[in-house]
């Protein structure tokens, strides 16, 4: 068989390749003489190829099919499609997407992904597509994604990419279609065209114009930055467009993502363009400043083709001290930093502007400097509240009149003074009898009135629910930093003291450890209210992530004591995965189920999920291939002795109890289940020796491991915190299953049995 | 999370953290050998996209666990979910046949791995991979396509 099969393999591969068809007739007619059934078989493949291609084309998980780009961080614009590229894809079918057919992948940013794509009707041409990322189209996330689409259309402005359409995939994948910029990065276009001051600085001031508009309509963009703004050629005048108003912004709290990304040491975005509110771990009130912050940073990298903090440097330092920097350190004035720079780099960035190193270093100098400063403040009511402000005063520079951005006021520098003297600073009473002595006692009365009607306007502004949100997503955040450093306790605290209005996203990585350590704590209650929690947020998924969490849950749940919550929460776990053919969820579900005697209705609804895992159970002795670890089948084994022990098939149990140790005695979470299992199953079998001695080795187990204590991590080799919970459960139930029998027989209360149908079920002691 | 690493790289979409969590939670951590692994770690992908993808699917099983319902259905129209199902489930059938080409559908259709890792991965050449993987799409598609 193998034979022939390699045949056809090597016939089908070589027919394949020759395009030729005449050629493809005569290897076949050589190959296949004397052998029809072959021959028909080779060109019904042949036939059937091209559909296939295309069938396993379409794939959740983007493949290799779809080229990839070189850098995935932003978005890389492409710059000329030449034709050449196009027949690249001309052959073989590609993935559609709506009615846009897909021809390349762009780049990514955030949770979504770009493509370039082209529209066949009612007019031909290509377009840029963006997609959410698979595994974010949660409701949430789609419904604001809704919203921002909704706003972006109605965005209307030359210097601002266009929303042409927008819909969903079959998958329920949002994405939506813009104007394709063929562009390349505003920093990159001033410095490969040697644009001199005067010239970046009226493409800079379209810029605010567009930025300007989109405050208008509602939307701050957070994430301004060059390779945003892409130049293109519009009858040979250079057009500035603003791209990617925010497939990342539609997630919940794109700051929380940073957050709690960071605690594991990785960073998405560019520190170096953030304001230093977006930094800072309340997400907070951050507003249009924030966007005129960042077209400050620009406008700095486009006078100077530096960035007022080095991104590198930035980010080699570690979280805190990011933050620290941002928030406090004061940038150099882009005329002081380009003196500090080497004669090379002087001289190279001078030239990228047309002009002479000293002539350069005059320009900055004054009025520039000021305004950069200006849009650099850290306090953002100091900044241009709008960006049109920002931009007249540019124009006012290049007109030669007089700007607003103005030399500081004493009080100013003694602000900036303290702020770098902190230390000197630190008594409150220095600082005001400097500054009384300072200054006259107008001045200092006029910026507090100013300082009050600010804060008084933003009170205004703010709606509750917005802020119960930003406070849950910036809980999150906090507490997620918190739980990255071990500091449970404190991380309980914080997340106790907040309502969650929505579920958040991102809590899921904080809910789970802090559930574990309430667990390992004995905090029942706490820990049951966390992996709810967890287990909502699992249920936004499409699918059971992580259904360990149940195994959480319902440990928790059995341990805190709520009977009528364990019921309802095996109710719900069973009805959620009842289509499921996998047999690890099949087999999770059975056992999480069954911590705690079941009726009859639980136990038929159970079935049909035992059936899987047990059918996935490989014949003794056999070679393992597609399910390689011993271990996963031994947990098979337990949840199946469970079973059958509830549902009284008790020589069945044992067999399942000594299969699963057939497998190995090195996890002992596990081995003190079984022991504990097999001593339920004896006792009900009569067999009280083989029940004692049974009971006896699960007790010293469970003991030596409680003596040891439990940690909240755990592996799975040595069994995690819950596993050994689900041993204790059973150990109790075993427990007072076979003393109170002992007790029985010394004049006690009788064990209730219940008779009819001939099964007995054991109540077990208070649960 | 005190059993993740500090140094974790990416964050995992849902699915692959998911796909992780089974394969070191399960305990052993014994495969012998790369092969092993991405074997298992394929075969776990592929049991939650279907999973996800019955959920979401509008081919329901009918009447048995077993048959899918697929009369009327035009492959050509079938969403990605339903493909899933339908690439799942000739897939086992697959198995017995021919095992080969079963396994490297596993492994680059639910497993994601190019050509270039899968080749590696069982030793063999690039080359070799295109030319098994073509055929066994060709021969998995003309299964489908009997049965509808």
């Amino acid at each position: 068989m193998t034979h022939l099969k390699q045949i056809e393999k090597a016939l089908f591969d070589a027919a394949k390749n020759l395009l030729d068809a005449e050629a493809r007739q005569a290897l076949l007619d050589q190959s296949c003489n004397g052998n029809p059934a072959l021959r028909t078989r080779i060109e019904r493949l042949l036939a059937l190829q091209e559909p296939a291609e295309e069938f396993f084309n379409v794939h959740p998980l983007e493949t290799d099919e779809v080229k990839e780009p070189q850098d995935g961080t932003g978005i890389t614009p492409v710059e000329n499609v030449a034709p050449a590229d196009e027949s690249a894809f001309a052959e073989g079918p590609n993935a559609h997407i709506g009615r846009y057919k897909l021809l390349q992948r762009l780049g990514e940013g955030g949770c979504g992904v770009v493509y370039m794509a082209e529209q066949q009707e009612p007019v031909r041409r290509r377009v840029a597509l963006k997609i959410i990322r698979l595994g974010m189209d949660t409701e949430n996330v789609i419904a604001r994604f809704g919203a921002e689409r909704q706003a972006l259309a109605l965005m209307d402005h030359p210097n601002i990419a266009h929303v042409l359409d927008a819909g969903a995939t079959e998958t329920g994948r949002p994405y939506f279609v813009m104007e394709l910029v063929r562009g390349i990065k505003i920093t990159e276009y001033c410095n490969e065209h040697h644009l001199d001051t005067r010239q970046r600085l009226d493409l800079f001031v379209q810029v605010c114009h567009a930025i300007q508009h989109a405050h208008q309509k509602g939307i701050i963009h957070r994430d301004i930055k060059p390779s945003n703004i892409l130049v293109t050629l519009h009858d040979g005048v250079a057009v500035p467009k603003v791209i990617d108003f925010g497939i990342a912004k539609a997630t919940e709290g794109r700051l929380t993502d940073n957050t709690v990304f960071t605690a594991y040491g990785q960073f998405i975005g560019t520190p170096a363009y953030m304001s230093p509110e977006q930094v800072e771990l309340n997400g907070l009130d951050v507003d249009t400043r924030s966007d005129i912050y960042s077209l400050g940073v620009l406008l700095y990298e486009l006078l100077t083709d530096r960035t007022p903090f080095d991104s590198k440097t930035l980010m080699q330092s570690g979280v805190e001290e990011m933050r620290r920097t941002l928030r406090e350190k004061e940038p150099q004035r882009p005329s002081n930093l380009v003196t500090t720079l080497q004669l090379e780099e002087l001289t190279a960035t001078a030239v990228r502007r047309h002009v002479e190193p000293p002539r350069l270093i005059s320009l900055l100098e004054g009025d520039l400097d000021w305004i950069v400063m200006k849009t650099l403040e850290k306090d953002r009511s100091r900044r241009y509240e709008t960006a049109n402000g920002l931009a007249m005063d540019i124009q006012r520079y290049l007109n030669n009149e007089p700007i607003n951005a103005r030399p500081p006021s004493k009080l100013y520098r003694l602000q900036k003074l303290v702020r770098r003297n902190k230390v000197v600073f630190a008594s409150g009473a220095a600082v005001i009898i400097a500054l009384i002595i300072g200054l006259g006692t107008s001045t200092w009365f006029y910026f507090k009135e100013r300082e009050s009607r600010q804060a008084a306007e933003r009170g205004r502004a703010n709606e509750t629910l917005l802020r119960q949100q930003a406070e849950a997503r910036a809980t999150i955040a906090q507490a997620a930093m918190l739980v990255g450093q071990n500091r449970f306790e404190e991380a309980d605290r914080l997340v106790a003291g907040v309502a969650f209005p929505e579920t958040v996203l991102a809590g899921e990585t904080v809910f789970r450890p802090l559930g574990d350590w309430a667990a390992t704590q004995g905090r029942w209650q706490r820990a049951v209210e966390y992996f709810t929690l967890l287990v909502r947020v699992d249920q936004m998924e499409t699918w059971d992530v992580a259904t360990l969490d149940y195994t959480r849950c319902g440990a928790a749940l059995v341990a805190s004591g709520d009977k009528d919550a364990y019921e309802r929460f095996r109710r719900t776990a069973i009805k959620h995965v009842a289509s499921t053919s996998d047999p690890v969820v099949a087999e999770r579900t059975v056992k999480n189920s069954l911590l705690v005697p079941a009726d009859k209705t639980v136990l038929a609804s159970l079935a049909p999920l035992a059936e899987i895992a047990a059918k996935s159970v490989p014949e003794a002795n056999s070679p393992t291939d597609n399910e390689p670890w011993s271990g996963a089948i031994a947990w098979r084994c337990v949840s199946l002795a469970l079973m059958d022990y509830r549902r009284a098939h008790y020589p069945e149990a044992i067999g399942w109890c000594q299969r699963c140790l057939s497998y190995g005695t090195d996890n002992l979470a596990r081995v003190a289940t079984i022991h504990a299992m097999l001593a339920m199953t004896y006792r009900q079998l009569g067999q009280s020796e083989n029940a004692r001695a049974e009971l006896a080795q699960s007790h010293e187990i469970i003991e030596n491991k409680l003596v040891n204590g439990l940690d909240a991590g755990g592996s799975g080799n040595q069994g995690f915190w819950f596993d050994w919970e689900v041993g204790n459960i059973l150990l109790r139930e075993a427990t007072g299953l076979i003393d109170r029998n002992h007790a029985n027989t010394t004049g006690y209360q009788p064990m209730e049995c219940r008779g009819g149908e001939g099964f007995v079920t054991a109540i077990a002691p208070t649960i | 999370m005190a059993h993740e690493a500090a140094g974790q790289t990416l964050q995992p979409t849902a699915l692959v953290h998911e796909a992780w969590l089974r394969l070191v939670t399960e305990g052993d951590r014994s495969w012998q050998n790369r092969v092993h692994f991405f074997r298992a770690a394929a075969q776990a992908m592929r049991r939650i996209l279907v999973d996800r993808a019955r959920h979401k699917s509008s081919i329901k099983c009918g009447g048995g666990q077993d048959r899918l319902n697929i009369e009327d259905l035009d492959l050509a129209e079938a969403t990605p979910d339903d493909r899933i199902l339908l690439i799942d489930d000739a897939l086992a059938r697959l198995e017995a046949e021919d095992p080969e080409s079963a396994r490297i559908i596993t492994l680059k259709f639910f497993g994601g791995l190019t050509n270039k890792e899968v080749a590696k991965t069982l030793g063999v050449t690039e080359r070799t991979i295109e030319r098994e993987w073509a055929y066994a799409k060709a021969c998995l598609y003309e299964m489908i396509h009997e049965e509808a």
